[in-house]
């Protein structure tokens, strides 16, 4: 069964931080920051009121900003300093732990020959026997005529040339139209 | 002070969590059931075949109450949806196991499934079903090495005749 576990990366986090720290100096709420003097890319001259521009400022802080806040994030983040050789990748990729497990629970299927793991059927003899369960329930659908009408009784296959014995008394007859197969063992 | 199991262990479940909510995996499971009580062998993913097993033989522990009992009734037609298999369950599964002490299913594992899932399938089957068998019993032939040296042994071992 299959658990999801949800990790959220810390880099939003983050990001958001930067974005309100780096809102607040743009709005002066950070006085202390650069030690009395105005933010260095600041304008020179203070303007009164919102009279000149006002998109115009906000779209320049704003692209500076994103710009800015783009290079913190490209900053933060982790890449290869060096080349990693071809030796060391070697080393990585052909690590016993990497290459895929060699399976010795394989044998051979002593009635037909096939290769079959220990703790599996034989797929060949799975087949055989599957297609024959699906001509005998051909057979029972025969009989019973209409679905949902399974009987009370047992029921028992019967192969060519054969008699039911005193054992299939009151059990319900089967007829399969060919020989009896050699691994079919009457009982 | 962690107040909830945290949602990547389960140790001492024993219920699969299989199909889309608690009520939906009963539902599945019950039509394995009454597939399986239809047909007698089914084909179907491993896990699958495993969690319905214990619920399969537990039906026919209650079948083997008789039909008469109010619970055995009820729980037959809980689990079985199609209703002329409760009249096979109580006329022919439960004579059927009534000498059997319990393990009424056998499960076995077969090469896995041909699409692209690849998953692990498996066979289960009630015993005594009229199907051929899926897996022959071997014995031991005379012929190998280690049955050849204890016949031997047995020969040396016996008292030899009396020689004329």
């Amino acid at each position: 069964m299959a658990v999801l576990v949800l990790v959220r990366s810390p880099l939003p986090r983050l990001r958001a931080v930067f974005q309100r720290c780096w809102g607040r100096l743009e709005r002066g709420l950070w006085p202390g920051v650069f030690g009395g003097q105005s933010p260095p890319w600041g304008p020179a001259l203070a303007v009164q009121g919102a009279a000149l521009v006002p998109g115009g400022i906000n779209d320049a802080s704003e692209s500076s900003a994103e710009a800015l806040s783009l290079l913190g994030s490209v900053m933060w983040m982790a890449a290869p300093k060096h080349r990693r050789t071809i030796e060391v990748n070697r080393c990585r990729r052909r690590h016993p732990s990497k290459l895929i497990e060699i399976k010795r629970n394989i044998d051979v299927c002593p009635e037909c020959g096939n290769l079959k793991q220990k703790h599996v059927l034989c797929g060949y003899c799975y087949a055989k026997v599957k297609e024959e369960t699906r001509l005998i329930r051909m057979e029972i659908y025969k009989k019973e005529g209409r679905p949902f009408n399974s009987p009370t009784v047992e029921t028992v296959v019967l192969y060519e040339g054969e008699k039911p014995t005193e054992a299939d008394e009151g059990k319900r007859i089967i007829e399969r139209a060919r020989k009896r197969p050699s691994w079919f063992v009457q009982n | 002070m962690r107040l909830s199991v945290a949602a990547a262990i389960s140790h001492g479940r024993v219920y699969r969590r299989l199909g889309l909510s608690p009520r939906s995996r009963l539902d599945l499971l019950r039509n394995l059931v009454t597939a399986l009580v239809r047909y007698e062998r089914i084909e179907t993913p491993w896990a699958r075949a495993d969690e319905m097993r214990g619920y399969a033989e537990r039906l026919i522990d209650y079948a083997k109450r008789g039909d008469r009992d109010e619970r055995a009734m009820r729980m037959a037609d809980f689990w079985l949806t199609e209703k002329d298999l409760i009249h096979k369950l109580f006329k022919v599964l439960a004579p059927r196991f009534q000498t059997h002490p319990g393990s009424y299913t056998r499960l076995l594992q077969i090469p896995n499934r041909d699409g692209l899932d690849r998953a692990k399938m498996a066979v289960i089957e009630l015993k005594g079903n009229p199907l051929p068998p899926l897996v022959r019993p071997r014995r031991d032939s005379d012929k190998t090495l280690l049955n050849q040296l204890l016949k031997g042994y047995r020969q040396d071992a016996r008292p030899r005749g009396t020689p004329v």
